[in-house]
């Protein structure tokens, strides 16, 4: 395994002359930087210098992920794509989420483009405060008509700032649609260089400097044998497409190609599998008489299954909200750094329609917790207000040993949330696991403490047997 | 010292007594916190006005210990006046054939936690600052003995602790006989700390080995000996060791040292042993008292970071609670993000601050006489375990904020790392090489994208002029 | 803040670098920001210099003839061989259901665990058990959501026949039958009678059963210990036993019973560990324990849970014995995420986002070493085991992808 990035070997690769020039007052504080991706090394301008040229070369390649990392597109809706440090999350974290791409055939009708590009650019969906869309469009060749898919390439780049994918096995037609202006400038990924066509397209992507994918279903014998040969070529924005079987037998090797492909960059050093993979769990959709619905919810829970299996980037075909939505959530918690707890917006959250006399009950901001503690007093039928306390997304049980949760913090919340005009009474009901803190915080925000049951599940029960104590 | 000591599973609900005890209090976690109030106390033992009090544990000879028996030497609360503060001594002495003196201090702490559990007690500090509050509600219910006390903790203790096979339970209350104790106590007390400070890594067998933090750093072991405690800072050897014989089937477990290649470093074979066994293949091999080399592996709750400086060749120290970047320029945060989760980072390790007291501290990158730079809070606090020589040669953030400054002060106080800088360059970078080029050709532009836009910039000149305008606003460029 | 102020002259060149540019750029620095109105400005000579910031540039440069790619004749050879990695240790194997011969009255066994490899990593090695699907019944009618209920409606009162319906017409390999009246919220039911309907129900089906308490700590022990008397030799699944449940009395009957125990915990590893040594310090052999780490629904955790999983299989083959044994996947869960039942224009129908979340949250277990799974859907159960079909190489194809960009119309 290459040897990995440290803050000190870093920093033995950079000047060490503190000379700021990159607006960080040392060389130990770019180090930091550079390794938490936040900088680049271009952005310490003597690394730039011929005296630290070997030097570059050697940080470069220390500090660059073992997937290669790929932008795909311009501008604002421009997004990144590999750049994987680590094949399973627990081990650090997952960078850079699945693009998803939704297509557009040449054979549709340029309103039905049209729709379906807007219908991709103004996706949005919030989930626990993150605001979650879809990323680009692919444009398939299927009229067989080369200046159509031209057409329809350059009408998709007009009608959307989206990145694109070309999608072609026909060289011309590639070329004919990346000479369209707005398409040059979006930098497409070309799909796809294949063994039968790997030269024409990998000269079209050379020469047009876009990264460019490879098709290759057969095996992954043939796959390296192709990537190593558009790497001698010049290329390195490669982008591996192993082929999605979606039914029978064959997707066992669909999936096992997409294990092999990781482990192979990220644990054997393999250059040639050291980029991003693509998925097409759009072929669900293949097949005469397909029923729409059943293909969607096919698609949907393939697109899903390779989420949790490398998958850098998909392209996919409904356009279903319901569809959708289990993908990109998914999508959203695989994502999440495992290192830093999910926490929701503290404040105060009312449960069913309660009155100045419902009972005040406290909890922490962390997602989990939250999630927990309001679907259980919800589906308990239980009126209420629910004060939820930043402790920085930890748990009751964490955030009391490490110090987060406190009486001053409770004290804060109780003012900033104004749970004051909202109640008539001043008894708080906490959590079973913070009762070391009780008295504390009777003292400071000076609301009789309750003290609750240790698990949300006995909420309902607990404030039922305790009536004359919460009684108010 | 720990807060974080966890109530037994078996008190996760109110406990009901054994059948034979019908305590006239509840007891139970949810009483942790409860605080008794002036207006709401019967009486109260130790606090600010009262010169003596005390509470001990002793570790006895089975023969000497009498289970069950709890007595009150002196006045017990009927005899006292409401509202009074009065001395008092707590006395609780423990049999058992896996028991011995060294568990003494973590069984005394848990007097603390569950003393708590009653309902209507109030107990903070410990030693002798040891502050009792009996409520005046639960007087009156029924908890109008301090036996009721004894019996309660009694229980307490065997229920959680089952190596305890005997316990005995003594209040001494009255002034002449506390005298006699307390002066024992002390004395038990001082040899104690002697003993836990004195201990070397070359007078035990045995090292221990935690592993709670796992769930959050999953090859993260933490080894811990007489000279190296855990990176949380709660739990010691001694800790380690009685959790160990507490619950064999617990995170705490021994770790035979096996043979020692290195005493500077600090390197084992049985420690690599178990560090490799259960890292799971990770981390093959560690050192114990170095940042560099194969550090020990930090997990993600240690109380401070010891940091190599480059520039000033030595390392410096910043704690949790210190905010804002320390002499390098990072913060706390930053620095713990690149020194957690189970791997070795060398040059950075996450310590505890009691390690800082330890005689091994750091030994094998000079110890103390290293210390370039750290907050002035934890100089403080740990100002006895600092060379007396070195106490003003160590920078805080009052002497230095950068880098430069550092320097500087280390230069003007003579610090035994200015011998470092007339040394050869950096004792760990390699000298850089020539580089084959790359096997293919490498592309005109760099890096295809990231250019920079333009380099240099332009200039805007003008000459003679008269600039009126309503409005100009100045503001701070934000940053990304 | 309003000032009007001349800049000074200095050497000839307007310099904002004067007094008061200092004085400016010092209270711009403290304020962040400062407004000066009606200002005039006479100078000499002022000069601007503009330096832009390293900014990332998105467009691309055509390079068109000046870089070709480097010639190359014919496409390069390669070797290519699976990266194969080998571990010390294995996960255990648990065998649920009796047949005749074996003391039993199942019509088949089910044996889930035994994985050599992490899941579906075939080119490694093939893993001797399929993953189980179980699919979940209750003793009385209770509130399910209505993409669940609409295939139950009809069986609702009755545990048996609700078994028989799960069994045979949406092909559960495995019946788990909760016995949720039992809680003392709820019903109360007795130990003996909750043990009656463990007997109906393995009258009912030839399958493998799990039965389950009410969640109510103090109860379910004692609901548990009764049952496995009644299913005397079935090799039925207890489920659960936690850290601060009476967990002895469970292992106990267990042992005596010939049946095997869930250790549940709530996502944490350690706590898992502990839990483990703790039942298997009972006695209870490894081939009697099934870990449930918990399952956290779509949207609701489900990432804790992948993870943990990834976690337990690696950690178990390298050869951590506390980790060895097979996982349950709550997969049911995801009916308790509002995405699954709420109705809301917004998502779209609930009839397919229901089963879909189910479906998902089970095939990210499934991928992520699950053995074992509780769901009430029963589309969930046909895609999963298709999908577990295909995975060990099974099934046909009606149509291959080579040409799917065309073929998609």
């Amino acid at each position: 395994m290459a040897k990995k990035a440290t803050l000190l070997s870093v920093y033995q690769l950079l000047p060490q002359t503190n000379c700021g020039k990159c607006n960080e007052i040392t060389c130990m504080t770019f180090a930091s930087k550079l390794l938490e991706r936040r900088a680049t090394i271009e952005e310490c301008p003597p690394m730039t210098e011929a005296q630290y040229k070997s030097q570059a070369v050697k940080l470069r390649e220390l500090v660059a992920p073992p997937i290669r990392e790929i932008v795909l597109g311009s501008g604002e809706r421009s997004v990144k794509i590999g750049g994987k440090e680590v094949v399973y999350r627990h081990e650090l974290t997952l960078h850079n989420p699945t693009a998803i791409a939704i297509d557009v055939s040449d054979k549709m009708d340029d309103t039905t483009i049209v729709a379906r590009c807007r219908f991709v650019e103004c996706f949005q969906f919030t989930r626990i405060g993150q605001k979650l869309s879809l990323d680009a469009m692919a444009v398939r060749f299927a009229s067989g008509n080369a200046e159509r898919f031209a057409q329809a390439a350059a009408l998709v780049a007009k009608s959307s700032s989206l990145p694109l994918i070309l999608c072609s096995l026909d060289p011309e037609a590639l070329r004919l649609a990346i000479e369209q202006k707005d398409v040059l400038n979006r930098r497409p990924l070309l799909y796809a260089a294949t063994k039968d066509n790997w030269r024409e397209v990998g000269q079209l992507a050379m020469q047009y400097n876009c990264p460019v994918a490879v098709f290759a279903p057969d095996d992954l014998k043939n796959m390296k044998s192709l990537v190593r040969t558009l790497r001698a070529m010049g290329l390195e924005d490669i982008v591996l497409d192993p082929g999605f079987f979606p039914e029978g037998g064959r997707m066992k090797d669909s999936i096992e190609r997409l294990v092999m492909i990781r482990r192979a960059a990220v644990n054997r050093d393999d250059k040639d599998f050291a980029y991003p993979i693509l998925v097409t769990p759009a072929v669900a959709w293949m097949g005469d008489n397909v029923d729409e619905r059943a293909a969607a919810y096919k698609e949907s829970y393939l697109a899903s299954l390779v989420i949790t299996r490398f998958a850098d980037a998909m392209i996919l075909h409904s356009t279903d909200t319901w569809a959708i939505l289990p993908v990109i959530t998914l999508r959203q918690g695989a994502y999440t750094d495992p290192r830093k707890p999910v926490a929701v917006e503290a404040g105060l959250r009312e449960i069913g329609k309660p009155n100045e006399k419902a009972p005040v009950l406290l909890t922490t901001n962390f997602a989990l917790t939250y999630y927990t503690v309001s679907n259980d007093i919800e589906s308990q039928g239980v009126t209420c207000y629910l004060l939820v306390l930043n402790t920085e997304g930890l748990s009751v049980e964490s955030s009391v040993a490490g110090g987060q949760f406190t009486a001053a913090g409770v004290k804060d919340l109780i003012g900033s949330s104004k749970v004051e005009s909202k109640v008539a009474h001043r008894k708080l009901i906490i959590p079973g696991m913070a009762a070391r803190l009780s008295g504390e915080i009777e003292d400071l925000a000076k609301w009789e403490v309750i003290v609750g049951p240790r698990d949300s599940s006995e909420i309902k029960e607990f404030l039922e047997r305790r009536s004359e104590v919460v009684q108010t | 010292m720990s807060d974080k000591v966890c109530a037994p599973d078996e008190l996760r609900d109110e406990i009901s007594p054994a059948p034979e005890l019908k305590f006239p209090m509840e007891i139970g976690e949810m009483y942790e916190g409860q605080r008794i109030r002036r207006p709401e106390m019967y009486v109260e033992f130790g606090g600010v006005d009262v010169p003596k009090k005390f509470e001990l544990v002793l570790v006895k000879e089975m023969e000497e210990v009498e289970d069950g028996k709890v007595e009150v030497l002196g006045p017990d609360l009927p005899e006292l006046s409401v509202g009074g503060a009065y001395p008092l001594g707590i006395l609780i002495q423990v049999a058992g054939k896996k028991l011995d003196k060294d568990i003494e201090g973590v069984l005394e702490r848990r007097v603390h936690y569950f003393s708590n559990y009653i309902e209507g007690i109030m107990h903070v500090n410990q030693r002798t600052d040891v502050w009792v509050r009996i409520g005046r509600k639960a007087y009156d219910k029924g908890l109008n003995t301090l036996k009721w006390v004894g019996r309660a903790l009694a229980m307490l203790f065997r229920r959680s602790l089952p190596i305890i096979e005997k316990i005995q339970v003594t209040f001494i209350t009255d002034p002449t006989k506390l005298e006699e104790y307390y002066q024992k106590a002390v004395e038990v007390y001082k040899t104690r700390d002697a003993r836990a400070r004195g201990l070397m890594e070359e007078q035990v067998d045995e090292f221990y080995s935690c592993v709670l933090c796992q769930s959050f750093a999953p090859t993260h072991v933490c080894i811990i000996t007489p000279n190296r405690m855990g990176g949380c800072g709660s739990i010691s050897w001694f800790d380690a060791r009685a959790s160990s014989n507490v619950d064999p089937k617990g995170p705490n477990f021994p770790v035979k040292k096996g043979e020692c290649l290195d005493p500077i470093k600090g390197v084992y074979t049985g420690v690599d042993d178990v560090v490799k066994e259960r890292s799971l293949g990770a981390i093959q091999h560690i050192s114990l008292h170095t940042i560099f080399g194969h550090p020990h592996t930090s997990c993600g709750c240690f109380e401070s970071i010891a940091y190599f400086i480059p520039e000033v060749e030595g390392i410096g120290i910043v704690h949790r609670d210190f905010k804002g970047p320390t002499v390098n320029g990072l913060t706390f945060s930053t620095m713990a993000g690149h020194t957690s989760g189970g791997t070795q980072n060398e040059g950075f390790l996450g310590i505890a601050i009691e390690y800082m007291r330890s005689s091994k501290f750091l030994q094998a990158d000079g110890g103390w006489s290293r210390i370039a730079w750290m907050p002035s809070q934890v100089k403080e606090r740990v100002r006895d375990a600092i060379p007396p020589d070195m106490f003003d040669l160590i920078a805080t953030e009052n002497d230095a904020k950068t880098v430069g400054e550092l320097k500087e002060f280390l230069k003007a106080k003579n610090h035994p790392v200015v011998q470092r800088w007339k040394e050869a360059p950096k004792e760990e970078a390699a000298p850089p090489k020539e580089e084959e080029p790359a096997a293919f050709g490498v592309p005109m532009i760099p890096e295809g994208l990231e250019i920079p836009a333009a380099a240099g910039g332009f200039k805007i000149i003008l000459r003679n002029a008269r600039i009126v305008a309503d409005k100009v606003i100045i503001k701070r460029a934000e940053k990304e | 803040m309003a000032e009007s102020d001349k800049v000074s002259e200095k050497k000839g060149e307007s310099d904002l670098e004067g007094a008061l540019a200092r004085r400016l750029l010092k209270l711009a620095e403290k304020f962040g920001e400062i407004e000066l109105d009606n200002v005039t400005m006479t100078v000499d000579e002022l000069t601007f210099l503009l330096q832009p910031a390293i900014t990332r540039l998105q467009r691309p440069i055509t390079r068109g003839e000046l870089v070709a790619a480097k010639p190359v004749e014919k496409l390069l050879e390669v070797e290519f061989a699976p990266p194969v990695e080998t571990y010390p240790a294995q996960m255990a194997e648990v065998q649920l259901g009796a047949t005749r011969n074996e003391g039993g009255t199942r019509g088949r066994a089910v044996k889930v665990g035994g994985a050599k490899a992490l899941p579906f990593y075939g080119f490694e090695a093939v893993n001797p058990n399929r993953p189980a699907f179980a699919m979940d019944v209750f003793d009385m009618p209770i509130h399910l959501a209505k993409a669940v209920r609409q295939h139950f409606e009809d069986v609702m009162g009755d545990p048996a026949a609700w078994a028989r319906k799960c069994a045979h017409e949406f092909g559960a390999d495995i019946v788990s039958l909760n016995l949720v009246s039992t809680d003392p919220g709820i019903k109360n039911t007795s130990p003996e009678d909750a043990a009656k309907t463990v007997e109906a129900v393995l009258h009912a089906v030839d399958v493998p059963v799990v039965v389950g308490g009410s969640g109510n700590k103090q109860k379910d022990p004692l609901v548990l210990e009764k049952a496995a008397e009644v299913a005397h030799g079935e090799k039925c699944l207890l489920n659960s036993v936690s850290t601060d449940t009476d967990y002895k009395r469970v292992v106990n009957a267990a042992l005596e019973h010939g049946h095997s125990v869930v250790a549940f915990t709530p996502m944490d590893i350690n706590n898992q560990k502990k839990l483990n040594r703790l039942l298997l310090g009972e006695g209870l052999p490894k081939t009697q324990l099934v870990m449930d780490p918990t399952t956290g629904a779509l949207g609701y955790g489900i990432e804790y849970s992948l993870s943990l999983l990834e976690r337990i299989r690696l950690g178990a083959l390298l050869g951590d014995t506390e980790l060895q044994m097979p996982v349950l996947s709550a997969a049911s869960n995801a009916w308790g995420a509002r995405e699954a039942w709420m109705k809301t224009e917004e998502w779209g129908p609930k009839e397919f986002r229901g089963p879909l979340w189910e479906t998902v949250t089970g095939l990210t277990m499934l991928m992520s070493g699950a053995d074992l799974f509780m769901v009430s859907h029963p589309a969930t159960v046909r895609v999963l085991k298709q999908i577990t079909e295909n995975l060990n190489g099974l099934g046909e194809a009606k149509y291959t992808v080579e040409n799917w960009v065309a073929a998609l119309g």
